[in-house]
């Protein structure tokens, strides 16, 4: 009898049985993913192995947005210490109340903002490390200028409500706080929205160009079809 | 009386729509540890600026939109608390609700907004900061709160922007409607919409650049990461997190026998398995939506397919909005559920309240008092989907006999109906009930006829739970995370995060006295206007009928049940035996300046 129990304690032990699944298939897992209930997609297995590799690109699955903003809470603390949404480099906008899209930075591998500073040199770059975009706030033109802004084709780079200078998105050194948070939100029946990879693959050269309206557009006909105009009625 | 070193801004905005004038009102750091803030900091502002039968409806009536210490900082999921005199019941009435306006008002470095005078004509508000637009409203009055909300965001060009605003029912002045927070989720049970309306005020914008100060970043934001963990690691939320607050429909259906239905004839039934959480997850929901930094995110949005109501959005259902109108108007089928909550947020109505006045209705034709001839030939039965439907937009718009009939609310309606159906008309203090029968749960008798506002279930079921959510109310935080509010982590888990914040010492203790102090205050306006412990009672339906099936067959509320729960409170709280506070109690808790009304409510 007692046997039993310590079987069933075992077995109800989630905590060990899941980091025991992770151990075993991380190896092997590499870039497989795997469906949720509501139809998302969840973040490479390997994120959990150690080292941690530097990640260099953003990704998204808009689907499961919650609209908590915990990555904005997250962005903010990392970059201005506090909470403080406004001054958080990705930010979520709500649509007619239905839908939530995160909008990131997809790190261009040819980084139209950049291009776009009239500085020489910009007062823009590039960490080859990270994929990180650093901004130098004492050449920027700020308010002045803001071409960086217009040229950001996924309307990312909002600007800091005190200085005027755009908000960059750095990569927090390789490792995001924005994924982070967005992890522990995340916990079942929902898989995280955000997270983040080694490589690009192209897909942020081609993400980048839906703007986050867009986005909502698709959203609301890809969730709520046969109404696809999001209209209630 | 020094300025708040953390966790406040010191302010509150004041707003004087007759004159189209703002101002700002300062609030000491003594104040707010008196009171907290939200429901606490309203009570004490609407204490001290109405006097004893004021009308609610008149011009100077306020309505305070208040935030509490932990809004805006990385605090799991806070909420907002909406205080005014109700022109529904003639009591103070507070409403919480969650979403992300609360924090834009904090971020925009207020502590609350303070709304009095009457705009002539339709006008809206938006708050950037320190700066204060009012905006012509003329073009968006009249229009369901869908439509509204998209021309108000687009008005404000800031898609950034949090907006609250009221429907049709609060143009009207339904005296039930609601204050709708970002399309979907309703401070109701106050009657703020029709005070809102009345003022001709259709919405507030809000949006904040600030960050909220803090004494010891560090500490407190330590603090809340703590918290944080507790609520994201509690497996008893999971289902929350999954199905939202519906799965509680099945629950109270198999399990406490307290499903609300058919306007409390029964608590069973079967066809509950078509309008609860396991169809909506199959049928209908596609999106999990969630307050500031919150993991549980119980909001869920879907669509319907197929059938009659194809293409239907909706928000829900939740336990009250699916009880209130789902089984308790004796619905089958889940598209006409969802058409019927769907029509209440987009008129900008309380559910609850609505669904109250449906189920009476309804009794009311079942039982040949009413008839479709006294109601604009709406053939209003049990069962009937498309009649509710059209009876929630009839009441909105006070459209015809019937909706200005409906739109009075169960009580009036009752009085004026007479035959007998005071028998099935259910309400406390003047207020529809909430969707859980307090038969086959006793804790909800005390949170109906004890709790401040009467009807409401988020008020406690015993002495101490009633002092928790004092302090859940006051300091604007959701009752869902992690259940830690309920708990033995309360009150340190609080304490932890408010100390380091706001530069406080405060104890156990005072915790629990503070909880003390706003419950007690708020009873003190409700004794003014007349509340003694015959009003603290419920319907006598829960106290003569007893349950006739289910889990709890053959339960009732008994008159024992009453007493005991009137004893036990006015014991706990130190009220004397006809429910007003002692002199002695205000005196400890620092109250002295209600003790006139209250000794002349004694000799009255």
């Amino acid at each position: 009898m007692k046997k039993d129990d310590e079987n069933v304690g075992k077995a109800l032990d989630k905590e060990t049985t899941r980091r025991g699944f992770l151990k075993g298939a991380g190896a092997a897992a590499g870039f497989v993913v795997a469906t949720t209930a509501i139809g998302g997609i969840r973040p490479p297995l390997a994120q959990a192995q150690q080292p941690k590799p530097v990640m260099k690109y953003l990704f998204v699955e808009r689907q499961n947005c919650t609209g908590c903003r915990a990555c904005e809470y997250a962005c903010s603390m990392a970059h201005e210490g506090v909470v403080r949404p406004a001054a958080s480099r990705i930010h979520v906008r709500k649509y007619k109340g239905i839908v939530d899209v995160p909008v990131i930075c997809h790190h261009c591998d040819d980084a139209p903002c950049i291009a776009a500073c009239p500085l020489d040199p910009p007062a823009i770059r590039k960490d080859p490390e990270t994929n990180g975009i650093i901004l130098d706030s004492e050449t920027c033109l700020g308010s002045n200028c803001l071409r960086c802004q217009e040229a950001c084709p996924a309307q990312f780079i909002r600007v800091h409500p005190d200085t005027g200078t755009p908000l960059m998105c750095d990569m927090c050194g390789g490792d995001p706080e924005c994924v982070k948070a967005c992890a522990q939100q995340a916990t079942d029946p929902l898989a995280p929205c955000l997270w983040a990879g080694a490589g690009g693959a192209g897909v942020n050269m081609s993400f980048r160009k839906v703007t986050p309206d867009q986005a909502a557009k698709d959203l609301i006909n890809q969730m709520y079809y046969p109404n696809t105009d999001g209209k209630r009625r | 009386m020094a300025a708040p070193k953390g966790g406040y801004f010191g302010r509150i905005l004041v707003i004087d729509l007759t004159n189209r004038k703002t101002s700002e009102r300062k609030v000491s750091d003594d104040d707010f540890r008196k009171y907290i803030g939200g429901c606490g900091m309203g009570a004490y502002l609407l204490y001290s600026a109405l006097k004893k039968g004021h009308d609610p409806l008149a011009e100077d009536s306020p309505v305070f939109i208040g935030t509490g210490p932990l809004n805006g900082t990385s605090c799991v999921s806070t909420r907002m608390s909406v205080v005014n005199k109700s022109p529904h019941t003639g009591l103070l009435s507070h409403a919480e609700v969650g979403g992300h306006f609360a924090n834009e008002i904090k971020w925009a470095g207020w502590d609350g907004i303070y709304i009095t005078g009457r705009s002539r004509k339709p006008v809206m508000l938006f708050i950037k900061d320190s700066e204060v637009k009012f905006i012509d409203a003329r073009d968006i009055w009249g229009k369901d709160t869908e439509e509204s909300e998209e021309l108000v965001l687009r008005e404000v060009g800031d898609p950034d922007a949090k907006v609250a605003l009221i429907g049709p029912a609060g143009e009207n002045e339904v005296s039930f409607a609601a204050l709708i927070v970002e399309r979907s989720r309703a401070a109701a049970r106050t009657g703020t919409g029709a005070l809102m309306g009345n003022k001709k005020l259709k919405a507030v914008a809000v949006r904040g650049t600030r960050a909220v100060p803090t004494v010891d970043v560090k500490k407190a934001y330590r603090a809340m990461e703590d918290a944080k963990k507790l609520a994201v690691e509690r497996e008893g939320w999971q289902g929350i997190k999954r199905y939202g607050t519906a799965n509680l429909l099945e629950m109270k259906h198999y399990g406490s026998g307290s499903l609300i239905t058919k306007n409390f004839q029964t608590t069973w039934w079967p066809a509950i398995d078509n309008l609860g959480a396991e169809e909506a997850a199959r049928t209908f929901w596609k999106k999990h939506t969630a307050c500031s930094n919150c993991p549980v995110h119980c909001m869920k949005t879907g669509v319907i397919r197929g059938g009659k109501y194809d293409g239907l959005i909706a928000e829900g259902p939740e336990y009250e909005t699916g009880g209130l109108l789902g089984s308790n108007l004796g619905l089958t089928e889940f598209g006409g559920m969802m058409a019927c909550i769907e029509m209440a947020d987009a008129m900008g109505l309380d559910a609850i309240s609505a669904g109250g006045v449906l189920g009476f209705t309804m009794e009311c034709v079942q039982r040949g008092v009413l008839s479709a001839k006294d109601l604009d030939g709406v053939d209003l039965k049990f069962g009937n989907a498309d009649a509710a439907v059209e009876m929630l937009r009839k009441i909105a718009y006070k459209d015809g006999k019937a909706g200005k009939l409906l739109a009075r609310g169960v009580k009036r309606m009752s009085e004026e109906i007479g035959k007998g159906s005071e028998a099935w008309a259910v309400h406390t203090k003047g207020k529809e009930i909430a969707a859980h029968d307090p038969r086959g749960d006793k804790g909800r008798g005390p949170s109906y006829a004890m709790g401040t506002c009467g009807g409401d279930h988020h008020e406690g079921g015993d002495p101490k739970t009633l002092a928790r959510w004092a302090m859940i109310n006051s300091l604007t935080i959701c009752s869902f995370v992690g259940g830690y509010p309920w708990g033995k982590e309360t009150p340190k888990v609080f304490i932890d995060m408010l100390n380091p914040l706001c530069g406080w010492n405060m104890s156990d203790d005072e915790y629990w006295t503070t909880a003390k102090r706003i419950i007690t205050l708020e009873r003190c306006f409700q004794v003014r206007e007349g509340v003694r412990r015959k009003q603290d009672i419920l319907p006598k339906r829960f106290t003569t009928e007893k349950l006739p099936e289910g889990p709890k067959k053959g339960a009732v509320y008994t008159e024992e049940d009453t007493r005991k729960m009137q004893d036990s409170v006015y014991a706990y709280f130190g009220w004397d035996d006809d429910g007003i506070p002692t002199d002695a109690t205000l005196t400890s808790l620092g109250l002295d300046f209600a003790m006139a009304d209250m000794q002349a409510a004694r000799k009255a």
